[in-house]
């Protein structure tokens, strides 16, 4: 109580202590074990403490794993694009010609579809896009098409759309928030020296809002890799996803070592794209506002 | 004008976003086993079959536990983390706090997985307390994300303010502290609960024999006969969802006007 | 002479690699206002946080009523503050904000609420309990906070640049309140502010800090009149700088030459420090230097320049002279009086000048 604000630096680390602990042992030492576990022998229904490359060998010869891994970052890659350059007007729209006041309201019922029941919502996307679904009916019923399509369920199309549904408002915030921070007046300093608006959009608001749209990506490519939900539902077989594949090898197959090496592969893959991208981008995130 | 057309876009985008939840309602309230077009007649049977399915009702339960456990929780460890990251500088803090903040963005089947295989090894049973492990884990950082809003809205010199009137840190915490990020704290509360309540993925790897909401829907989706009753059901939950959120974000707006900040925008703002 | 109410010995504070206080010391005495003056980051507001016991000492000692404070926190300490950004409780109307630190106090509910009611009276503010406390202005919420501070009776009110928030006209009208405020209550004051008009109008007693340390403490006609350096003569006010050569030096007084004034002998107490490294100067305010218009008689010694820069106030004409034989210009106030001309850039004018109003920096 003396000194009551005597070191700073150990106050704080007091205070984040047990929220470090907790992650520390919950993630850092779970992630771990998966590591350990990608290096060891399977033995069926046991694990044989054995190091072994076996189950990387496998992942990475394994023309099925090879495919798997190649569409998931294939169907992952699709979805940011079209999430982002479909999110970028709207937080535009919401950033430059909304009332600050009015701001949150859009915010707002721009997320709450995130937050609501994401397995029916998914679910939801196989009765739209099915052979009785909505698109079919609506375009049959309009003598559009005489057959219902085929090609927009359970395969990755379907996996596209649906994902790209739902990570929508992901990719809405952070650009949003990376335009708000744009200061109005570098605008019209571009406007006044002479620049049209929409020469003003690529030289200035383009370039400050990177940071935005990396942070996009970045929170809609990693977990769409790894999603289970949507291609199990709306893939059908030839949309199965690297989650799929964790999934069954973990509680179908019980092959913890090669489920194991899948997850490690797959996160590095991942991290290794992820990394790339904010390099190649680092001369725009650099930029202090 | 160039904002017409930016409207009309936003609002197309909206109707994209609310097109799959606008379908429960109709489905719910649809008179026949098949979802699909064109509807039968109108009919408020699958909801009165909701409350014939005592596995569903122990499910709901099981969530509703686990959900706020897992808020609470996830709650008091934002509460240090928020306060931590917004008051003090301290080493590795940007580390630390990246670190923390990860589940944000790692694949939730990474979680489940690595958490099944300690706990396993462990040689635990998967419970309750697993799921609720693994939740703790992923709301946490929207707990802070929420709370670090209401920190930083709050002006250090109240709370000095309060010392120098002659209270002690723990009654200034209290008196002072504690009522300013209140609303940050009931709206962390919802929302991780609402994350919770939702959360597939986790629960599936990580549930024994006695399953969450949606590890129960997700098994139901198998059997056509029974989607009817999961389209009511769903339509309950969106309803609920909705209601918590707009509590949320209304006692997130009034924390940040009590605390006279302005505020930034979303949840994730 | 009253006892001192705080005694400063020797306080130091350092924050990281940063030197906040190099050696403070001080008496303030009971019952005075007393002004903490400097640019920002010469330490003032580190050591009135110091006192209130916000920030601990790294080395030194601050004592309040005579009681050694090491270790005692803000809220067992005599003494309160006003906060720059006022600190009002958002989440508390008028009323709870001014009896907020009266929580733990013996008095009864009743008692309580009549302090608070004569403290609010007493920043006329009667009336306004109930009030919500975003309900309120600036300088409303300014004296909200004094209210909050004063009901507790501290033996020192401490004010953190109280002021700087609030426009012109309301900071003149609040600067003579808390003077009447402060003669009223009979409490010590120490005002924190970088603004030396402030410190002026306000003060029993100012220290003018530089870079954690006190260039000079005294009240304010001394702290005008005789500067004890030049970078506080250069802080308090305008002053104009001659070169000057000291040619002899004895206790009964200085002679030096002056650029452009000549000759001249100065008492033995009229110098003081030049800045570092600064060949010798003499220093005069620009009141002390008179334009003779016309044929107006010579008082004193006189000088001759050229007008070359006029800048009119309204009560007063300020030029700037170019002083034959001197370097640059001097800077000169007159009142405007009704027989009184303004003069014109390029105009030749005489300057009257005395020996008395001279400082040598040396």
């Amino acid at each position: 109580m003396s000194e009551w604000r005597s070191s700073e630096a150990a106050r704080g680390l007091a205070l984040v202590g047990p929220t470090l602990l907790y992650a520390v042992a919950m993630l850092a030492v779970p992630l771990g074990a998966v590591l350990v576990y990608s290096f060891l022998t399977d033995g069926y229904l046991t694990i044989i403490p054995e190091f072994t490359l076996a189950n990387y060998a496998e992942v990475f010869s394994d023309p099925i794993y090879r495919q798997v891994m190649a569409r998931s970052l294939g169907v992952a890659l699709a979805v940011t694009v079209a999430t982002v350059v479909l999110a970028y007007p709207v937080a535009y729209f919401v950033a430059f010609h909304v009332r600050p006041e009015r701001r949150s309201l859009w915010l707002f019922l721009i997320t709450i579809p995130f937050w609501t029941s994401y397995l029916i919502r998914v679910f939801l996307w196989k009765v739209i896009l099915g052979y009785n679904g909505v698109v079919n009916a609506t375009l049959t019923g309009l003598g559009i098409i005489d057959e219902p399509l085929t090609f927009i369920l359970y395969n990755v199309n379907a996996v596209v759309i649906t994902l790209a549904h739902a990570y929508a408002p992901f990719a809405i915030l952070p650009i949003f928030v990376a335009l708000g921070k744009i200061d109005r007046t570098l605008l019209e300093a571009a406007q006044d020296l002479g620049e049209s608006r929409l020469a003003t959009f690529l030289r200035v608001t383009l370039p400050l809002s990177v940071p935005g749209v990396v942070a996009a990506v970045l929170i809609v490519f990693i977990p769409t890799v790894g999603d289970y939900v949507t291609p199990r539902l709306v893939g059908g077989p030839e949309g199965r996803m690297i989650a799929n594949i964790i999934q069954l090898q973990y509680l179908r197959l019980d092959n913890y070592p090669l489920g194991s090496a899948l997850a490690v592969t797959a996160m590095a893959i991942v991290t290794v794209i992820a990394v790339g991208f904010v390099l190649s981008l680092r001369r725009y995130l650099r930029v202090r506002q | 004008m160039k904002g017409r057309w930016l409207r009309a876009y936003t609002v197309l985008y909206l109707l994209f976003l609310y097109a799959p939840i606008a379908l429960l309602p109709i489905f719910a309230f649809n008179d026949a086993t098949i979802i699909a077009f064109p509807l039968g007649g109108f009919t408020g049977r699958w909801f009165v079959e909701l409350g014939k399915v005592p596995a569903l009702h122990d499910a709901a339960l099981n969530s509703v536990f686990i959900a706020a456990m897992a808020s609470v929780s996830a709650t008091v460890l934002g509460m240090l983390a928020a306060c931590a990251s917004t008051r003090y500088e301290f080493p590795a803090k940007r580390p630390i706090m990246g670190f923390i903040m990860l589940p944000l963005v790692l694949p939730e089947i990474i979680v489940g997985v690595s958490l099944l295989v300690v706990i396993l090894r462990a040689g635990l049973h998967l419970s309750h307390w697993s799921i609720i492990a693994g939740h703790i884990l992923i709301v946490t950082p929207f707990s802070i994300a929420i709370l670090s809003s209401a920190f930083a809205s709050l002006d250090r010199s109240l709370e000095e303010a309060a010392i120098d009137l002659g209270e002690t840190p723990w009654s200034t915490f209290r008196l002072v502290t504690l009522p300013l990020v209140m609303p940050g704290i009931i709206s962390s509360l919802l929302i991780g609960f609402t994350i919770s309540l939702d959360e597939f993925i986790i629960a599936f790897f990580l549930s024994g024999s006695e399953p969450t909401l949606p590890v129960y829907i997700f098994g139901q989706l198998r059997f056509p006969q029974k989607i009817p009753i999961i389209m009511a059901l769903g339509t309950i939950l969106v309803v609920l969802s909705i209601l918590l959120l707009v509590t949320a974000e209304y006692f997130r707006r009034r924390g940040i006007r009590r605390a006279g900040g302005q505020d930034s925008g979303g949840f994730l703002g | 002479m009253a006892d001192p109410i705080i005694q400063l010995e020797n306080v130091t504070k350092r924050f990281d690699d940063f030197e906040a206080l190099k050696g403070v010391s001080a008496d303030i005495r009971e019952g005075e206002f007393f002004s903490l003056l400097g640019p920002s980051g010469c330490g003032k507001t580190t050591l009135l946080r110091t006192i209130a016991g916000f920030e601990a000492p790294t080395s030194g000692q601050v004592r309040i009523a005579g009681q050694d404070m090491a270790g005692v926190p803000p809220n067992r300490r005599p003494t309160n503050m006003v906060f720059q950004s006022y600190a009002i409780f958002p989440h508390l109307d008028v009323a709870g904000n001014v009896g907020f630190g009266l929580r733990r106090s013996p008095m009864s509910a009743a008692e309580k609420a009549r302090a608070v009611d004569e403290a609010l009276e007493m920043v006329g503010l009667a009336g306004y309990g109930r009030r919500a406390a975003h309900a309120l202005s600036g300088g409303q919420r300014q004296r909200v906070a004094l209210a909050r501070a004063l009901v507790l009776k501290p033996r020192v009110l401490l004010l953190d640049e109280p002021l700087s928030a609030l426009d012109k006209k309301l900071r003149e009208q609040m600067q003579g309140e808390l003077r009447r405020l402060q003669r009223q209550v009979g409490i010590t004051f120490i005002l924190v502010t970088h603004d030396q008009e402030e410190a002026l109008i306000m003060s029993d007693r100012i220290a003018v800090m530089f870079e954690g340390q006190i260039a000079q403490m005294a009240n304010p006609e001394m702290l005008y009149r005789r500067p004890v350096s030049r970078r506080v003569a250069e802080f308090i006010g305008v002053m104009n700088f001659l070169p000057a050569r000291v040619t002899a030096s004895s206790p009964a007084g200085i002679e030096v030459e002056i650029a452009g004034l000549g000759r001249a002998t100065l008492s033995g107490d009229s110098h003081a420090e030049a800045a570092p490294g600064e060949p010798p100067s003499v220093g005069i305010r620009p009141e002390m230097l008179t334009i003779l218009f016309g044929n107006e008689p010579e008082t004193g010694r006189v000088a001759e320049g050229e007008v070359r820069e006029v800048v009119y106030y309204g009560d007063m004409t300020y030029y700037e002279i170019a002083i034959d034989g001197a370097p640059g210009t001097v800077t000169v106030s007159m009142r405007n009086l009704v027989n009184r001309p303004v003069l014109r850039r390029g105009e030749r004018t005489r300057i009257s000048w005395d020996e008395r109003a001279l400082i040598l920096f040396r």
